[in-house]
C-alpha cells in the first residue's frame, strides 16, 4: 500500500513534470529547478484538487517540503 | 464612432481581482478603448461597432482572459505594514488640470511626458531623499543603460511574465535598399509611423523594464565577490501599459531610484526591513498619507494566478501606496520588494558556499512620487511642508 510520502512524492512529480525519482523524501522548495514559483504553485493547486484540502495563503508559504506537505495532510486527516 | 458592449462573466470576479481582471482586458483586442468591470458585468468601450462573428470572438477572449485569471485562484493574504492614509493633508483637488495649463506637464505621446521646472525640482528633492536612504546603506553608485538585451531578459523568463508590458528597440538593417527605401517613404500619420516592410532588423535589445535587473546581470555566472552588496541607481524605466496608461500616475517611460542588495537571505531582509523604517520617518516628516500593503506585480494573464498567489504568500512585495484625494483612491509610489534566490538561481550567482544569492530591492518611482505628493499639497508651494518647501524652492 501507497504511503502517505509515496503519495506526496507522486503528487509533487505530476505536478512539476519530473520522473518520482527526482522527488526524493527530503526534497524541498528549490531542491531541484522545477520546484520554483510556478512549480509550487501547480503543487498547491493540485494538492486541493486531489486531497480536497484548504490551501490558502497562511499555508502555501509553509508547505514548502515533502517533509511539511505530508505532516499538512496528516494532520488534515486525523481531523475528518 | 464609439460602440459599446456589455458582457456577464462566465465565472464570479471576486472583488479582489476586479482591478486586475480590468486592466488585463487591455491586451484583449486592439478595438477596446476602456474596459470596466462591476462585479460580473464587464462594459467594454469600442472604437466602432463591432459586427457578428467579430463581436462573438471578442466576447470569447474576454471570458477565456476571465476565467484564466479568476477560476481556481487563492485568495491574497493582504498585509498592511503601516497605514497612514487618513493624515491629514491640506489638498484634494485633481492636479492634472493645473499641471497642464502651468506647462508642468506636457504629453508628448501616450504615456510619456515632459516635465516644468516646479515638478523637477520636487522630482530632485525626492531623489535627494532616496540617495540619502541609499548613502544610510553605503550602497555602491551604479549607472546602468537605458536598453536592455532581449537575452538578458528571456534568462529570468521575462517574455512568460510580463509579456505585455515590453517595449521593443530595433534599427534599419544595413542594407542599402532597404535604407534608402524607408528614407525615402517612412511616412507618420495619426497612428504612427508607417514603414516599408523588411526595413528593420531582428531585436536584439528592448527597453529597460527595471532598474536592479542590469545589476543581476552584471554579476551573473560568477560568485558574488565580497558575499553581499548593496547598490543604487536611477534609471529610466518602460512598461507598455495600453489604455491603462494615464497622466503621471501610469506612465510608459518613467525614472525609478532604487536600492539593491544582493548576499544571504537574512541580509536581504534585514535591509528591506531597515529602509522601510527609514523610510517611514521621511514620510511623516514630509506628512505623506500613504499605506505599506501587501502586493502583487502585474503579471500576464497565463502566469498571474500563481505567481501572484505566491507573491502574496511569500510576502515578497509590499508596496507604498499614496492617497489620491481627488480620486478616493491610492497610487502605488514605490515598493519593498524580495526576490528570494530567483535571480542567484536563474542567472548563477553564488554565495562564498556555493548557494544561490537571494536579492530585494527598494523602488521609488520619482515621477508618480511627485505626483502623489502635488495631489496631496497641491501646486501651490507656500501651502507645503516646510522641509519640501526650504528645499524645492531654494533652487529657483
Amino acid at each position: 500500500m501507497e504511503t502517505m510520502v509515496e503519495k506526496v512524492q507522486a503528487l509533487i512529480a505530476e505536478a512539476l513534470q519530473v520522473p518520482v525519482a527526482q522527488v526524493p523524501p527530503e526534497l524541498a522548495f528549490g531542491g531541484i529547478k522545477q520546484w520554483d514559483s510556478m512549480g509550487h504553485m501547480g503543487i498547491m493547486l493540485l494538492l486541493e484538487e486531489r486531497f480536497g484540502v484548504p490551501i490558502d495563503a497562511d499555508v502555501i508559504a509553509t508547505l514548502t517540503s515533502v517533509a511539511a506537505i505530508r505532516e499538512y495532510l496528516e494532520n488534515a486527516r486525523s481531523k475528518e | 464612432m464609439t460602440a459599446q458592449l456589455q458582457i456577464t462573466s462566465a465565472v464570479t470576479i471576486p472583488e479582489h481581482l476586479t482591478s486586475e481582471v480590468q486592466s488585463k482586458l487591455a491586451y484583449v483586442d486592439e478595438a477596446i478603448l476602456r474596459a470596466r468591470v462591476a462585479g460580473d458585468r464587464i462594459t467594454l468601450e469600442l472604437r466602432e461597432q463591432v459586427t457578428s462573428p467579430r463581436r462573438g470572438k471578442l466576447e470569447e477572449k474576454v471570458q477565456r482572459v476571465v476565467t484564466m485569471m479568476v477560476q481556481g485562484a487563492f485568495r491574497p493574504k493582504v498585509q498592511i505594514l503601516e497605514d497612514y492614509l487618513d493624515r491629514p493633508v491640506p489638498y484634494a483637488a485633481d492636479p492634472n488640470p493645473e499641471l497642464l495649463a502651468r506647462g508642468e506637464m506636457f504629453q508628448e505621446a501616450n504615456g510619456v511626458y515632459t516635465l516644468g521646472p516646479l515638478v523637477t525640482r520636487l522630482i530632485q528633492f525626492f531623489e535627494e531623499q532616496f540617495i540619502k536612504l541609499a548613502d544610510s546603506f553605503g550602497a555602491a553608485p551604479y549607472r546602468f543603460p537605458t536598453l536592455i538585451p532581449a537575452r538578458y531578459l528571456e534568462r529570468v523568463n521575462y517574455f512568460r511574465a510580463f509579456p505585455h508590458s515590453l517595449t521593443f528597440v530595433t534599427h534599419l538593417r544595413e542594407d542599402l535598399e532597404a535604407i534608402d527605401d524607408f528614407a525615402q517613404h517612412a511616412a507618420c500619420d495619426e497612428h504612427g509611423l508607417t514603414t516599408p516592410s523588411g526595413s528593420f532588423a531582428k531585436f536584439q535589445t528592448l527597453l529597460s523594464p527595471a532598474v536592479c535587473y542590469h545589476l543581476y546581470f552584471s554579476l551573473a555566472d560568477k560568485p558574488l565577490p565580497v558575499g553581499q552588496l548593496a547598490a543604487t541607481a536611477v534609471g529610466n524605466c518602460f512598461r507598455y501599459e495600453s489604455i491603462n496608461l494615464a497622466s503621471l500616475e501610469r506612465m510608459w517611460n518613467f525614472t525609478m531610484r532604487e536600492v539593491i542588495f544582493v548576499g544571504p537571505k537574512d541580509f536581504v531582509l534585514q535591509n528591506r526591513e531597515t529602509g522601510r523604517q527609514r523610510m517611514r520617518d521621511f514620510f511623516e516628516e514630509i506628512g505623506l498619507a500613504y499605506r505599506v500593503e501587501s502586493a502583487n506585480d502585474p503579471f500576464f494573464i497565463g502566469e498571474f494566478k500563481k505567481q501572484a498567489a505566491f507573491q502574496s504568500a511569500f510576502q515578497l512585495k509590499f508596496e507604498i501606496r499614496a492617497r489620491l484625494p481627488f480620486k478616493d483612491g491610492t497610487l502605488a509610489v514605490g515598493s519593498y520588494n524580495y526576490h528570494q534566490d530567483f535571480f542567484g538561481r536563474s542567472l548563477n550567482i553564488t554565495l562564498p558556499d556555493g548557494s544561490p544569492v537571494h536579492t530585494g530591492c527598494i523602488a521609488f518611482g520619482l515621477e508618480r512620487m511627485a505626483f502623489a505628493f502635488l495631489a496631496q499639497f497641491g501646486l501651490d508651494a507656500a501651502k507645503w511642508p516646510e522641509v519640501v518647501r526650504r528645499n524645492v524652492m531654494s533652487g529657483e
